[in-house]
Order: structure tokens, then sequence, then C-alpha cells
């Protein structure tokens, strides 16, 4: 079984306001810490896992650099970085390095070094195409830059090119959102990933919409059933442009889905390293995995050495498997669960009737899948396969 | 002592006009508590009373006082609650006194609340003493209130004491005033025994808490006494008197007030009104005055956790130790599942149980809308009574319905009469008197249904006067209205919880806001909810909650399965907070609505 690493780069050139993530602004004294914090981890790794009675196996075919903006790490920090997974990881000949980059951040002494180290795979966070919509969120890039860096790429060796879209932000309208996605196509990148715009408190735009104000363009944020509408949009042109839907959020030509974030729905091992990052790895035995996640604040992060250690139950373990294997268009395969967690999955049978009969989810035999509405309403039907938390039986 | 130096006193007064620091002024200069030992407002003990500036059970306080004559004078200070819901306790705290100060603020001049308890003094035969107090604010006029009080109360003012309580200017002829011109108690300790109860509460340590005013005999440690209402005997075991600080004598002689302790388990045995008797030796006949507590407005109280339905119950009885003025009995809804029918003296009373439930015992509750009671004759000729929708009759059974009336005092300026006359209009009253008590001042006095001030007359009419108008009403009686229950049905299932009563003609609009505030609360589900009003059959209105489009969580960032499954859970969480009604899930906020459509119809 294959590893992926994840490593978090939480810096940025600016705070986009949806973001909902330890991210932010720091000095590049910082940055050079924060890559010795990592490589001390690369280093002991192992051990922190062996001493949590988990597996973390080998070889490592995908590495993925997501942030904040990991482009804005100068080029010998990068080299560092992959310097020290090279130097305890096994990397397969074919696997998979992404890297996040802000478009506009590419220049091309970084791309060559990009190249240098290895990248195959670069993400892009364009969000919308748009330039007055870019910048309502804080985004520092115009269409014009996103394009000339698309190419500077291409003409380095990158193909494998992925463009984020965010449907529903400030302004959006039914012919700026077309104008992305058709913007987006013609690109002709292989990947593309379309969110729906996440409002919570962990962003400022989404604490304004939920206050209901003004600041951040939160009152120019569509409604949501128009949002709703730009989703299907993008799935249906996507589609039908030869991006085959393959996740909620992810579209693909064949044979150019991302490898490492395949491994999250699918419960495949991965390390993740630095701030808030987090492991998915088997236990040494049994049906169990092991969690292992740092601190979520950039402050701590420095100071607070430990990597603390979560063991999922075997319960824990077939929600997961539903809730992130529903995600896939190929649905979940329910004699697999079956053949992993036993009986206990015949508690889920009238709870897939359920979602069936009100058309969110579709068995055929023994496969598992979301229905188009399903889809957008994703976390109703996932909400149904996990069981209370204790907490939330309140103690007098 | 002898009943020539004691002197029984009540304070009337309207809210902030000055009750509760002229009484610590009073405990203070007779030194009943050091300054150092005053917590702001001593007789206002409970939390509630504190916060709300309200008291709302009545205390009894023993002061000495050297007097300028030179001889030692023994005051009671019986406190009493200051709310329209709570005006017969009152009725018995002045009942037990002699006298009573009666504050006006210099600057508000006298309110509907301070008139009515005014004349249930008079009523009572107390004399009175008028105090304007707050004559150190710079908007205090007088003259201006001295005229008020002469054209409402019909007191004399030419006695009238001037003082700020605040500075303690003019106190201390406050406390002469009380020696020489209140009369001293009549009656004899050597007589049988009749001892009035004007107050009880619960005590953990020592059960029963009885206040008390003997009108004639002695009570002593070790009496056998007998309740008058009910015939029960019980051993005293223990009087005293308030100083605030509970100190215990051996016995309290005619004229005196303290309170007694006689291994009672249960307040609802010490009725506010009933005489005390000694077994042995009792009284031919009881004091006058007494009547059972009848309670005003009702609603059902649930759990939003099935689960606490116990935890409610317990919490109830506890209360009731302490107040037996509401009841309570098991009902059950088929929306909210168990639950209890409450009936409260008036709606503050409601909202205080409601209150301490959720504070003092941790409830989350949902209250149905609150009602009162009707006379519904049936056309077989059946007369019931109902204070509760679920068990009002089909519309064809009904001959004939009877709603209780009350009468409403209303104390306003001149520019709001405007106002207040259409809110009245409004709400169904009849006018009954209108008279300018001074140049620009307006008592109104009107006949109106109490269904109508249940809801939210209070809040308008302080609304529409800015604060400058005073209510204070009692029970007038009944009068015959075409009322009518309305229904709400969520996804076309009627929910039995959010019924109420109205009048016909008012039906159609409350059912049209009705609504339209649902559709608000009623978070999309994942289907279309239709939301409809009805009257029998018949549907009167309808509003679409749209089924809800996406719901979906995006990017897992550097694969945080925790962060998912914490967002899940919250939604699920968040879910369960709701009242479950066939398949649709309401939020609590949708039960309270009943209580606020109205305010802007």
């Amino acid at each position: 079984m294959p590893l992926g690493i994840y490593i978090s780069v939480p810096f940025c050139r600016s705070k986009c306001t949806y973001c909902n993530f330890a991210s932010g602004v720091f000095s590049n004294t910082h940055m050079g810490h924060y890559v010795d914090r990592i490589c001390t981890d690369i280093v002991k790794i192992r051990k922190v896992a062996t001493d949590h009675r988990a597996v973390a196996p080998d070889p490592v075919d995908s590495i993925y650099l997501g942030g904040g903006t990991p482009s804005l790490l100068p080029p010998d920090q990068l080299t560092r970085l992959f310097a020290a997974i090279a130097q305890q990881f096994n990397i397969a000949p074919q696997a998979e390095i992404t890297v996040e980059c802000a478009p506009g951040t590419l220049t091309e002494p970084i791309v060559q070094s990009l190249v240098a180290c290895g990248v195959n795979r670069v993400s892009l966070g364009v969000q919308s195409f748009i330039d007055k919509e870019a910048a309502s969120v804080a985004r520092l890039h115009t269409r014009e830059k996103t394009l000339a860096d698309i190419e500077r790429l291409r003409s380095a060796g990158i193909r494998n090119i992925n463009l984020d879209l965010i449907a529903g932000l400030p302004h959006q309208t039914r012919a700026s959102w077309n104008e992305s996605l058709q913007q987006a196509i013609a690109t002709g990148v292989p990947h593309l990933s379309v969110y729906i715009l996440e409002v919570d408190e962990d962003s400022r735009l989404g604490r304004e919409l939920i206050a209901g104000g003004t600041k951040y363009h939160a009152h120019f944020v569509p409604e949501d059933d128009l949002t709703a509408e730009f989703y299907e949009t993008a799935c249906t042109w996507l589609n039908a442009n030869g991006a085959q839907q393959y996740e909620i959020s992810n579209f693909a030509r064949r044979g150019f889905e991302s490898q490492h974030n395949l491994k999250y729905w699918t419960r495949q091992p991965y390390l993740g390293f630095g701030v808030d990052a987090h492991s998915m790895l088997p236990a040494t035995e049994g049906a169990e995995s092991v969690r292992l996640a740092t601190t979520d604040s950039f402050e701590h992060f420095f100071v607070e050495a430990e990597i603390k250690a979560v063991r999922v139950s075997a319960a824990e373990a077939l929600e997961e498997s539903f809730f992130l294997g529903l995600r896939l268009n190929r649905g979940v395969h329910l004699d697999q669960l079956h053949e992993q967690f036993g009986p206990e999955l015949n508690r889920y049978k009238p709870i897939i009737t359920e979602l069936a009969g009100e058309g969110l989810l579709l068995q055929t035999g023994n496969v598992l899948q979301l229905t188009p509405r399903g889809r957008l309403l994703s976390n109703e039907v996932f909400e149904k396969f996990i069981q209370e938390p204790a907490s939330t039986v309140l103690s007098r | 002592m002898d009943r020539a130096h004691i002197r029984n006193f009540a304070i009337i007064a309207h809210i902030d006009h000055g009750k509760s620091t002229l009484s610590d002024r009073l405990l203070e200069l007779t030194g009943a508590l050091s300054q150092r030992e005053m917590q702001e407002q001593v007789l206002d003990a409970m939390d509630l009373e504190r916060e709300r500036g309200i008291t709302i059970k009545a205390h009894a306080v023993r002061m000495k006082y050297m007097a300028q004559d030179g001889q030692e004078y023994q005051l009671n200070l019986i406190d009493t609650p200051g709310h329209v819901d709570f005006s017969y306790e009152v009725s018995r705290s002045l009942a037990s006194c002699e006298g009573a100060l009666l504050i006006v603020d210099a600057s508000q001049g006298v309110e509907a609340q301070t008139l009515a308890n005014a004349y249930l003094a008079i009523n009572n035969g107390l004399e009175i003493i008028p105090v304007i107090n707050k004559i150190d604010l710079p908007s205090a006029d007088i003259p201006r209130v001295k005229e008020m009080i002469e054209q409402t109360v019909g007191l004399d003012t030419k006695g009238a004491i001037l003082v700020s309580a605040k500075t303690g200017l003019g106190v201390p002829d406050v406390l002469e005033a009380i020696v020489k011109r209140l009369p001293p108690p009549k009656g004899s300790p050597d007589s049988h025994l009749q001892a009035l109860i004007f107050d009880s509460w619960f005590d953990p340590y020592r059960g029963v808490i009885v206040l008390t005013r003997l009108f004639h005999g002695t009570l002593r440690k070790g009496t056998r006494i007998r309740l008058w209402s009910n015939g029960k005997t019980f051993d005293v075991e223990a009087l005293g008197v308030l100083t605030p600080k509970p100190v215990e004598i051996d016995e309290l002689v005619a004229g005196e007030v303290g309170f007694m302790v006689a291994n009672l388990k249960n307040v609802a045995d010490t009725k506010i009104g009933d005489t005390i008797t000694d077994d042995a030796r009792p009284a031919i006949e009881p004091l006058p005055g007494f009547e059972e507590l009848k309670s005003m407005v009702f609603a059902g109280l649930y759990t939003v956790d099935a689960h606490e339905h116990t935890a409610l119950r317990e919490a109830l009885e506890k209360l009731r130790l302490n107040d037996s003025s509401f009841f309570f009995e098991p009902e059950s809804s088929a929306a909210l599942g168990f639950g209890f029918r409450c009936g409260f003296l008036g709606l503050l009373h409601m909202e205080i149980i409601q209150e301490r439930l959720e504070r003092e015992f941790n409830l989350d509750l949902i209250t149905t809308a609150p009602g009162v009671r009707y006379s519904v004759t049936k056309t077989d000729g059946e007369r019931i009574e109902v204070d509760n929708p679920s068990r009002w009759p089909s519309q064809s059974e009904i001959a004939r319905i009877e709603e209780p009336v009350i009468l409403a005092m209303i104390l306003t300026n001149e520019e709001y009469v405007g106002g207040i006359l259409k809110l009245v209009e409004e709400k169904r009253g009849k006018q009954k008197n209108f008279e300018y008590v001074t140049a620009n001042r307006v008592m109104l006095s009107y006949e109106l249904p109490l269904n109508e001030i249940v809801l939210d007359f209070y809040d308008r009419l302080k609304s529409i006067s800015r604060g400058y108008a005073s209510l204070d009403y009692h029970l007038a009686g009944q009068w015959e209205s075409p009322m009518v229950k309305l229904d709400i049905l969520v996804a076309g299932e009627p929910v039995d919880a959010l019924s109420i009563i109205v009048h016909r003609d008012f039906a159609y609009d409350r059912g049209r806001a009705l609504v339209s505030k649902m559709r608000e609360l009623i978070p999309r589900q994942m289907f279309e909810v239709a939301i409809q009003a009805s009257i029998g059959a018949k549907i009167i209105a309808r509003e679409t909650v749209h089924a809800i489009r996406k719901n979906v969580l995006a990017k897992c960032y550097g694969g945080d399965i925790s962060r998912k499954r914490k967002l899940l859970e919250k939604q699920k969480a968040g879910k369960k907070r709701m009242k479950r009604i066939g398949k649709v899930d309401i939020p609590q906020e949708a039960f309270l609505a009943v209580l606020k459509v109205g305010e802007n119809a």
C-alpha cells in the first residue's frame, strides 16, 4: 500500500475573505523556522507512528504542498523540503507531486525551482476569471496574469494543471459564472475543482454573511438557489467538455484525477506535516486507524513539538468510509465494506433505503452512489451516517 | 410590647418610584442594619426581584425606633408586591396594616398601579401618609404631583412629606409621621386567636415559613394551631421576627407581625388570606377577605428534549413548594409530546415561573401561546370551561362562548391618548370612563377582553406612550364573544401547540401574520413545506417554505477528516434541538412566534 504526503504551507500575501483555514501573512524568517520544524517532524514521524501502533507504508506515490500559498516559499526552502522527504522516504518513479499556487506568484525562478524539485502538477487558486469578483474577496491576481502563469507552467513542462473555481462569490451572476467556466474550459487544463462558497464562523466573509452585514461585499453574495444553479451548470458543462466529474467538487480528463486527493476519499494512508496537518495511517492490526495531528495554531506550532494521536474505532472508520467514499461518483462498494467491517454494516440498511427513497442515493447491486441532487445535499445525506456525538447529551 | 407602641405599615409605590430605597433608609436609620451590612435593596432578596426591580414576595421587617417623644416604638414594615398580577397578595398585606406610606415620584406623578393599590388601602381602612420622593431631581414638580394626588387618590396633601430616599433628606420625618399619624393596632392578647397569613414560603431546612399578623389572641411556641380553610392542625415549633435577620422569640401577641414555623410541609396548606386560630380555643369566625386564588392565564410548558420531561415535573413540584399560586397538570401534545398545562395569576407571573425554570433548573422550554379560560355552552346545553385550545369543541357544537373581561385603568399624558384609544379599540375595548385628572393627565377606564391583554398589550401600551402610561386591571366578569379556534398546519398536519383562540374578526389577519412569521422561522427542509392557517376545515392563509437546494462541504484541507466530522455532528445536533413534527424540523422560536405576531399587525 503506497503512502501520500501532505505539507501544509500556511503563508499568504494577503488573506482572502472567504478563507476559513489557519493561514496568514508571515515574514520570510518565519518561513525558515517553519521549514526547520517540518524537516524535524519528517525525520521523527516513523517513530511517532510506531509509538502509536500505526504503520506508515512505502513507497510514497503522492506529495502535495497545500496552503496557504506554497508558491510563496523561497526556492531554497522548497528545495530543503523536498530533499528532507527524499531522504526519509522512497518516492515512486511515477509519483504525483502537486504544489498549490496563487496565480500571479509564479515567477520564472519559482517555476524553475518547482521543476527542479520534481513537481509535476500545479493547482491554481483562480476562484474566478472575473477580475472584479476575484478582487472583491481579496485575491490579488487578474485573468491576464492567470493565463500567463498557465503558459509559463506549460513551457516549463508542467501540463497537469488544476484550476479552482468558487461558485457563490460576491457579485457573481449567471453571465459572469458562465464566463468563468468557459474561460476555464478554454485553457484546456485537464483538471478543474468547483467549490461552493462555505459560509461559517471561521471566515470573515462567512461571519459577515451570518450577521447579515455589508462588509466584504457580503450583500453581493448570490442567493443559495442561484449558487446551487451555478454548480449544476458547472457539472453539465464540464462533463460535456470532457472533464468528467469524479468527486463532488472535482472534474478531470481521464487519467488526470488527483491521486493525492483520492487517498482522502478512499481512506488510503497519508502523512501530513506542518501547522494543522493531519495523518491517517492503518493500525498495526485490526480495522482501526490512527490519526495524527499537529496544533492548528501557528503561534503554538513552534513551541509545541508534540504530535497528537487519536485512534479511530472500526465504527468511526465505517462512518468515514460512507461520508468520504460517497463523495466520489463511483460511490462505495457495500460488499467491500462488509468484508472490512462485518455485520456492523447492517445498521445502515434502513438509512440507505430511506435516502434512496428520497432520491438522494442510488443503489445498483452492491454499489451505492449519490444522485446529482444528493451531491448538492450531500451534508444532509452524510449526517445520517454518523452517530450522535456523546457530547450533545448535556450534563446537568 | 403594649399595642400603643406598635405601628404596622406598608409602602405603596409604582415601580422605580423608590420603595426599596426608602425601605433601606428606614432600616438604616432605625439601626436594623448598619450601612456596611446593607446590600442595596435588602428587601428584594430573590435574584429575579433585584434584576427586575420589583418585589415578588412580601416581607415583614420589625424595627425599633426611639421617637422624639422619648419612647420606643415597634415599627413593622410590611413590604408588598408591586405588580397587578399579585393584587390579591397586596390586598392581604394591606389588610395586615393600619397605615401605609404612599410614595410618589416627584417628577413622574401618580401611576395606575399606585392608584389601584392606594384605593385598596383606602378600602381596607388604612391611614395613608403621602410621601413625595426624589425631590432632589431637577425635574421634580412638587405642586403638580400634589395636585395629582389630591385629584386622583383624593388625599389631602398638606401633610405630604417631601423626601429624597437617595440622599436621606426628609427620611427622619417619615419615621416621626409613622408614629404620630398612624393608629396603633387594636385587638386583645387574651381573646381567641385570629392571625392572618399574608405570605409563606418553603425553607428546605424548616419547612414552610408563614408570615402572619395577629389580630386577636396570642401565639406561643407549642400552641396547636388550626388553619381555617382546611381545618388542618399543626404544632408551633418556632416563632420569630425578621429584623431583617430572623430572630426567634417565644410569643407573638395581638397587633404584632412575625413568622411562624409549624412543621408544615406544603405551602399549598398555607393559603394567603387564611386565618390561623388556636385548635383548643378557636375563634368564632375567620378574618374577612379570604379568597381562593384563581389562575387567569394558561399555557402549556414542554421541554425541548423529551428526555427532560421528568426533570420539568420535578422542577414544577419544587417551585410549587414555594408558590402555591400556580397550578400544573400533565397534558400531552401531538406536536410537543408530554408536558404540563399551567395556570398563572397573570403574564408577569408566567414569565417569572418560566425564567426560574430555565435559570434555576437549567431547562430548555417551549411555551405555547398563553390564553384565558372560556365558558362554552354547547348546543346540547352542557356548559364547559376551556383553557386549552386542544379541548375546544368543534364549531358546530358551540352555542355560546363567554370570555373573561377585565376593567383596565390607564393613566397617561394627554399627547398619547390618541394612540392609546386606537389600541384599546383595536383590542375590542369598551370605554367606561374618560377623565382629565390634571390639565394634561388623563385617566381612561376600559373594559377589555383578558384574551387581548395576555399577548402584547402591555408592550404596545408602553411603546405607544413611550413609557408614559401605566396600567392596572382587575377581573370584571364575562361577555359573550364569537371566538374561533385558529389552527396552524405544517405540511398538511395541524400542529396542536400552535393553535390559538381568537375573535372571529381577527382570525384572518392573525392567520396570515402567523404563517408568514412561521415561513421565516422554519428552515428550509429537504422538501417543500406548506404552512397553512385554518378555521375548522377552511384554509384562510398559506405560505411555502421552499425545499433546500444545497448543503455541501467543499475542500478537505490537508485530509482533515475530523473537521468534516465535527461539522456534520454540529449539523445533526442543531436538528436535534428542533422539534420534529411529521417530517418537518421546527425550531423552538417558531413556537414563540405565536406570542409575537400581532405586534405589527
